[in-house]
């Protein structure tokens, strides 16, 4: 029982009218849901709301905690990590990815729990890039497709930006004023910007810049990515889970999905899952998998069966495949004056300028820049693992408070030998550890140098001296894409499964190409286009 | 030649400590536990303490013994810990067995060498062999013959010591950094100002 019911965030969370059983044979819809949700994330979110609210009976299983932000987050980023997906992936290829805080979330709202909030469209072009430029494939769906659902999700969670936007279809307003003030990282990169000549804006962000939904506005604290403890920052956590809940949605945390059942005529019953060391059923006429591009794929292949030998919707060959992070290299840049990384909103000034393909650049595709604020264990960390240690790194980190950070988000095209398989070793379920296997392609190295000599020569225009280059990636995407061709996918433009048909797959698994933008805009309107179609499907009894 | 003195903090009066009363309690918690240094170690013998303090001083250029021990108590946190290791390559053992193991084979090629356990070796001497295992030029055995991968366990002890030094108040301190800051926040984040309870430039 929440001990402040007008606590915004906890009064929603507890099941029956404020009272929740700890264990599970007390359940809210024991015998069949309309629709089981696999993770409480970015997607999984906006779908419980979605289908709630329009009278389904909708359960969701999240295989992390269910988080109070006030007594589970911190100011801290050493113990803040377990916001990240910390059970072990095996990663291999010639760049074996990070994984864990770095692309991944575990509890209710998944990643959304540590994400910047960086709140931005893909563009026309992300969708066509085989007809465009002749590399990845083309999407089965255009951006007008998904522009309603933009549109729908920035006003929903109150996304703030500026009034005009100065790339892609979108051109602005956003539905709340941009955030002010900025950190001081931000002014030097937008300076640096304008001294070359390149347009720069105060940064989409699914951040509060004035009260929203009963939350209050940003205090400029600066640890997104541990954790939003204002309650400033939109997460599913904070959002669309406790309305989902009102709505009449259960939700089972710390329950790990193991898997999928089928009838006997091919068709998904429910999913089986473990808590506590016991194992549960929960029966749906329509299952979802929201759980990213690891575990989805992991889950699919761990639930081969009669029928399905190679792994559930795997007749085209392709779960698991074609799976991209974007290339996410930090540039570290010294100023004679106190920049200060770990004030303010990390993430609050941004250029799309070298979005889209230019045929004097070598390279197909393109990339966004963002002055990004950092932590001293995280940039500690990052010069460690680029060989800067011992004295070199203490009388850098001496000087902490005189780096400024451009970090990039640039497009990976999709490959397939870049993908998520079964290992030979088990977890403490039993199911195979998940091997994930990563190499960059020449057009990704191409458009990383190009990124980061356009990074070093802001940092320069800035006022900065360019010192150090970490490599890194960030996000995740694809592992089981859509298409209209069930020989090369997985999903159709709805994320239904070509090979079960009341079986959905919802989040950043279903992407095609990476985009050169973050995801989470994309990946939520995604849910919220998949939720109306599944509305629409049930209310037909088509499923 | 005239040689400038190597500065160690900007903010020789700065004591982000002071600050505590205004971070919430959670926060308070973890922070103020990471100043309690336990008699011993539940999963460290005396020997690997000292292996990992001798690591530990080279890779932060530090060897106040209050830091070092902080940085034991984290590696000795991270064996008890049933958390996973978010990534690990398939070729290199799972992290507690890597440490265990890397630390035996360290010690058993230090006294092969040099005839000493590496925490007794010079720096120059621990010095070459960190660098022969960040190069991948040394190769890590047990006792036993078993073989560790030598730059996998540089590479996490390396991560490990600067996670753990850099996670320490009085590091925190000496570079300025702000710490926790919550419910506060900031109210002067723009370029050129700063809150006034923040460090100042004085050195």
């Amino acid at each position: 029982m929440p001990e402040n019911s007008q606590d915004p965030i906890q009064h929603n969370v507890c099941h029956y009218a404020g009272h929740r059983y700890d264990d599970l044979d007390h359940r809210l819809y024991p015998d069949e849901a309309d629709v089981v949700i696999v993770g409480a994330g970015a997607a999984g979110g906006v779908l419980a709301y979605e289908l709630s609210r329009a009278g389904l009976k909708v359960v969701v299983i999240e295989a992390g905690p269910f988080w109070n932000p006030q007594s589970d987050f911190a100011s801290d980023e050493l113990s803040m990590s377990t916001l990240g997906w910390q059970e072990t992936r095996l990663v291999d290829g010639n760049d074996p990815l990070k994984m864990g805080h770095n692309n991944s979330g575990r509890g209710v709202g998944g990643g959304t729990t540590h994400f910047t909030g960086v709140f931005l469209r893909f563009h026309e072009s992300d969708f066509e890039t085989k007809t465009r430029d002749g590399v990845g494939e083309d999407w089965p769906i255009t951006y007008q497709d998904l522009e309603p659902y933009y549109d729908y999700i920035e006003k929903q969670i109150g996304v703030s930006g500026p009034k005009k936007f100065p790339w892609g279809p979108f051109r602005g307003p956003y539905p709340m004023p941009e955030r002010e003030p900025l950190s001081a990282n931000a002014e030097v990169f937008r300076r640096g910007c304008e001294k070359l000549g390149i347009p720069s804006v105060v940064s989409p962000l699914a951040i509060n810049s004035a009260p929203f939904d009963g939350r209050p506005p940003c205090i400029n604290r600066g640890f997104c990515n541990q954790g939003c403890m204002p309650n400033a920052k939109y997460s599913g956590l904070v959002f669309h889970i406790p309305k989902a809940i009102q709505a009449g949605a259960e939700i089972l945390t710390d329950s790990m999905v193991t898997r999928i059942e089928l009838d006997d005529k091919g068709k998904a019953t429910g999913v089986v899952f473990t808590h506590d060391g016991v194992e549960y059923r929960q029966r749906a006429r329509v299952v979802i998998l929201s759980s990213f591009v690891v575990e989805t794929p992991r889950l699919l292949l761990a639930s081969a069966q009669a029928g399905h030998p190679d792994g559930l919707c795997n007749s085209s060959g392709t779960v698991g495949r074609y799976i991209m992070p974007h290339s996410s290299h930090d540039l570290y840049g010294r100023f004679e004056e106190e920049i200060r990384l770990y004030k303010g909103t990390p993430v609050l000034a941004t250029t799309q300028e070298f979005y889209e393909t230019r045929h004097d650049r070598g390279f197909r595709r393109g990339y966004t820049l963002h002055a990004h604020g950092t932590r001293p264990v995280a940039m500690s960390k990052g010069l460690a693992a680029s060989g800067v240690w011992g004295r070199r790194l203490r009388d850098t980190m001496v000087h902490y408070n005189n780096y400024g950070r451009i970090t990039l988000v640039g497009e990976v095209l999709p490959h397939a030998d870049n993908r998520v398989t079964l290992s030979d070793e088990k977890d403490e379920y039993g199911l195979p550890l998940p091997l994930v296997s990563f190499t960059y392609g020449q057009n990704d190295h191409k458009l990383i140098d190009h990124a980061v000599h356009q990074m070093k020569e802001i940092m320069k225009a800035a006022g900065g001296s360019p010192e150090f280059v970490v490599s890194d990636t960030a996000h995740l995407m694809g592992g089981t894409r859509m298409g209209d061709d069930h020989e090369t996918s997985v999903v159709n433009e709805f994320g239904q499964a070509h090979d079960v048909s009341n079986l959905f797959i919802c989040s950043a698994s279903v992407f095609v190409t990476s985009g050169g933008g973050n995801p989470t805009a994309t990946v939520m309107a995604l849910a919220a286009r998949t939720a109306d179609y599944l509305k629409d499907q049930l209310r037909q009894q088509e499923l | 030649m005239e040689r400038k003195e190597r500065i160690k903090t900007h903010y020789p009066d700065y004591d982000v400590l002071s600050q505590q009363d205004h971070w919430d309690d959670h926060t308070r918690e973890i922070v103020l536990k990471r100043l309690d240094i336990p008699g011993q170690f539940q999963k460290l013998t005396g020997d690997e303490a000292d292996l990992i303090r001798a690591m530990a001083a080279l890779f932060v250029d530090d060897a106040r013994s209050d830091l070092l021990d902080y940085i034991v108590k984290h590696f000795d946190n991270k064996l008890r810990s049933d958390k996973g290791e978010s990534e690990r390559k398939p070729n290199v053992p799972p992290q507690k067995h890597l440490f265990k193991k890397g630390w035996r084979a360290l010690d058993h090629l230090a006294s092969t060498r040099y005839e000493q356990p590496f925490p007794r070796l010079s720096a120059e001497q621990q010095i070459a062999l960190l660098v022969g295992m960040e190069n991948d030029t040394e190769t890590l055995e047990t006792p036993d013959g078993e073989t560790v991968p030598a730059k996998p366990f540089f590479n996490a002890m390396l991560t490990e010591t600067v996670s753990a030094y850099y996670s320490h108040p009085l590091v925190w301190s000496e570079i300025g950094y702000g710490g926790p800051a919550y419910p506060r926040g900031y109210v002067r984040s723009e370029y050129g100002l700063t809150d006034p309870w923040e460090a100042k430039r004085d050195a």
